[in-house]
């Protein structure tokens, strides 16, 4: 009787792996594959929506349109610091390799943002030439700058935030819960909270700079302190996972080591440097690559906050995808820019994932 | 606990009351008159006291405006994506970690690749997909797209190549088929995976904004989080200050009380997804 209704293994497995292929195949391959195909078409959003036909297939146009330009060319120092800056980091990648002070992968790693650091920033316009879209790049670069400020603002205060907590007491133990507690509310929640204590007429920061007899700042609208500001917000949002993976990390540093390194008066500040950061790199680089990944894709903090704006010195890559497809119905250009941003983000899960192989 | 302790909790205390600060002012407004905020946002100690005190701000969101729809409407879209991620997840991550199939490494390539295209990267293609469908404003299309996600499948498998075989071994034994197992075997025993699988989708679906923001264009089927995007822009004008404070706080009790009790998972949740996946 049983046997007839039983399932060979193979077969129970199919049957019990198909709710998840047929969601993953529908929801993410096929979109992700249309996508590629999205962005080698001149598609616009209503036109296409009304007249199924109304695309048309232009190959790597829309590319050429968001990334390059009329008479590009390049040169070495075209941004002096940035390059000077990557020819740097190409002779410490070698160097240190060579004083056998970095493993073969940092090494590798550094290398290879070395060498981009010197290479991308040298493209520029030649005389009388210019970018097809000259938003792009800067909204690239201003990504960039936020990633840069947020991640080492994440990055540090979360590792000097765990390595105070790391003992098991309640009162360590409520101030985790505290300081992890802003990670759980949603990006419009932080931005209403920020927008406000920000504001120079009503906010919070305002209001105690002139008690103490200061002139508020415009935080969101002066171009020198809106990207501060949604640093600020997202350092504040996004603290507590960071501090959960260090806490994580610290829990496998044996006691002995610190315990041996007490004898040899090495406490507080002295084995934080000696003993806690050496055996921590592991989770510091896993830590970093996590926040590059998260914070490359910042939407809802610029989005909300600022608008992108003043002066679009906090447009971002996600929302310059947004607005060009559904402000500008520019979908094929905004795929194009959606097929960088995912080569860009694959790029760091790859690193990511050879880190976590690293160690198992 | 010797007094370098005690100084330490101190010394950490102050950042910690900074760090709460936002938090604390974002509730003690939503207890002010709007008449009051309107003239000033620091009546007593910086604003962060709520005096003078009134209930009012929250009686109003539950008189008029949408909050309470829209909170409904990310209960309806947080819980359904939860069953549907624990389904799919939780099938799929059995059958990876414990059955022998062809094809089974190719199938497990291809869900690794999948953990690294990013949301933002799918968002346009999703968009006309689900337009040609027709399905935008509506539930399914807000809670769909996320079960496709395979940080889930790997975390359940994890979990189940843990599990002792022996278990399940005596079971095949006695003759009992292979979805008996999963259902009266295994299932009970992956309870703790998947309640942290549960309340790490729970939160994710309850702070969503992009996907909402682009699929749900009619005000009937925001979720909570798109809702308060919605009247933040304009807050001081039309809704008032006291009331837009009292929809964040509404909007941020569900998680904050979850995470509250059950934070042990959530911290589980975190480390695993953040060193594996």
């Amino acid at each position: 009787m049983a046997s007839r209704s039983r399932l060979s293994q193979a077969q129970a497995a199919w049957l019990l792996l198909t709710p998840f292929l047929a969601t993953y195949a529908l929801f993410l391959v096929y979109p992700f594959f249309r996508g590629v195909w999205i962005s080698l078409h001149d598609w616009n959003l209503l036109a296409v929506a009304f007249n199924p036909d109304a695309k048309e297939f232009v190959g790597t146009r829309n590319y050429e349109r968001v990334m390059w330009g009329k008479d590009i060319t390049w040169s070495l120092f075209n941004a002096p610091i940035l390059q000077t800056l990557g020819l740097v980091g190409l002779v410490l990648s070698v160097f240190l390799r060579r004083m056998n002070r970095l493993s073969r992968f940092n090494a590798i790693a550094l290398g290879i943002v070395s060498v981009l650091l010197v290479f991308l920033p040298g493209f520029h316009p030649g005389e009388g030439g210019r970018w097809y879209d000259r938003r792009f790049w800067p909204t690239v670069g201003n990504t960039l700058v936020f990633v840069a400020f947020a991640v080492p603002g994440v990055t540090i205060s979360a590792l000097l935030l765990a390595a105070a907590l790391n003992r098991e007491t309640r009162a360590m133990g409520a101030l985790r819960t505290l300081f992890f507690l802003s990670q759980v509310l949603s990006v419009t929640v932080v931005t209403l909270i920020w927008q406000i204590m920000f504001s120079p007429r009503q906010g919070l920061i305002a209001n105690i700079t002139e008690t103490l007899g200061g002139t508020p700042i415009n935080w969101l609208t002066d171009q020198q302190f809106a990207m501060a500001a949604i640093v600020i917000a997202t350092v504040w949002w996004s603290l507590g996972i960071a501090m959960i993976l260090f806490l994580a990390g610290l829990q496998d540093i044996s006691k002995d080591i610190y315990e041996a390194a007490a004898l040899d008066n090495a406490r507080g500040w002295k084995a934080f440097w000696f003993i806690t950061l050496p055996n921590l790199t592991r989770t510091i680089s896993v830590v970093v690559i996590l926040q590059i990944i998260l914070h490359f894709q910042v939407f809802g903090q610029a989005h909300l906050m600022t608008q992108g704006g003043p002066n679009d010195s906090t447009q971002v890559l996600v929302r310059y995808i947004y607005q060009t497809g559904f402000r500008d119905s520019e979908l094929g250009r905004a795929s194009a820019m959606a097929v960088f941003l995912f080569l860009i983000m694959g790029s760091f899960s790859i690193i990511q994932f050879v880190i976590g192989r690293e160690k198992g | 606990m010797n007094r370098s302790y005690y100084w330490l909790v101190l010394g950490i205390s102050i950042p910690a009351f900074l760090w709460l600060v936002p938090t604390i002012w974002m509730v003690s407004l939503s207890f002010q008159p709007n008449e009051v905020l309107a003239r000033t946002t620091s009546s007593t100690f910086f604003g962060l006291i709520p005096l003078p005190f009134t209930w009012d701000n929250y009686a109003a969101l539950f008189t008029f405006g949408q909050t309470p729809w829209w909170f409904l409407n990310s209960i309806i879209v947080a819980v359904g994506m939860t069953l549907g991620v624990l389904f799919v997840s939780t099938t799929a991550g059995y059958v990876l970690a414990r059955m022998e199939f062809p094809f089974k490494r190719t199938v497990m390539v291809i869900c690794l690749i999948g953990l690294m295209v990013p949301e933002q990267a799918v968002f346009i293609p999703l968009y006309t997909m689900f337009a040609e469908f027709g399905w935008h404003n509506s539930y399914h299309a807000l809670i769909l797209p996320r079960m496709a996600v395979p940080i889930g499948v790997f975390l359940m498998m994890q979990f189940f190549k843990a599990i002792p075989k022996d278990i399940e071994e005596a079971a095949r034994l006695d003759g009992v088929t292979w979805l008996k197992i999963f259902w009266y075997v295994m299932l009970p025993l992956a309870r703790p995976a998947m309640m942290t699988l549960a309340i790490l989708t729970f939160l994710y679906a309850w702070n969503d904004y992009l996907w909402p923001l682009v699929s749900a264009q009619q005000r009937e089927y925001f979720t909570i989080t798109l809702g308060l995007a919605s009247i933040q822009s304009n807050f001081a004008q039309s809704e008032g200050l006291g009331r837009v404070m009292a929809s964040g706080v509404i909007a941020s009790l569900p998680v904050v009380i979850l995470f509250l009790i059950f934070q042990r998972y959530v911290v589980q949740a975190m480390t695993a997804g953040g060193s594996k996946g």
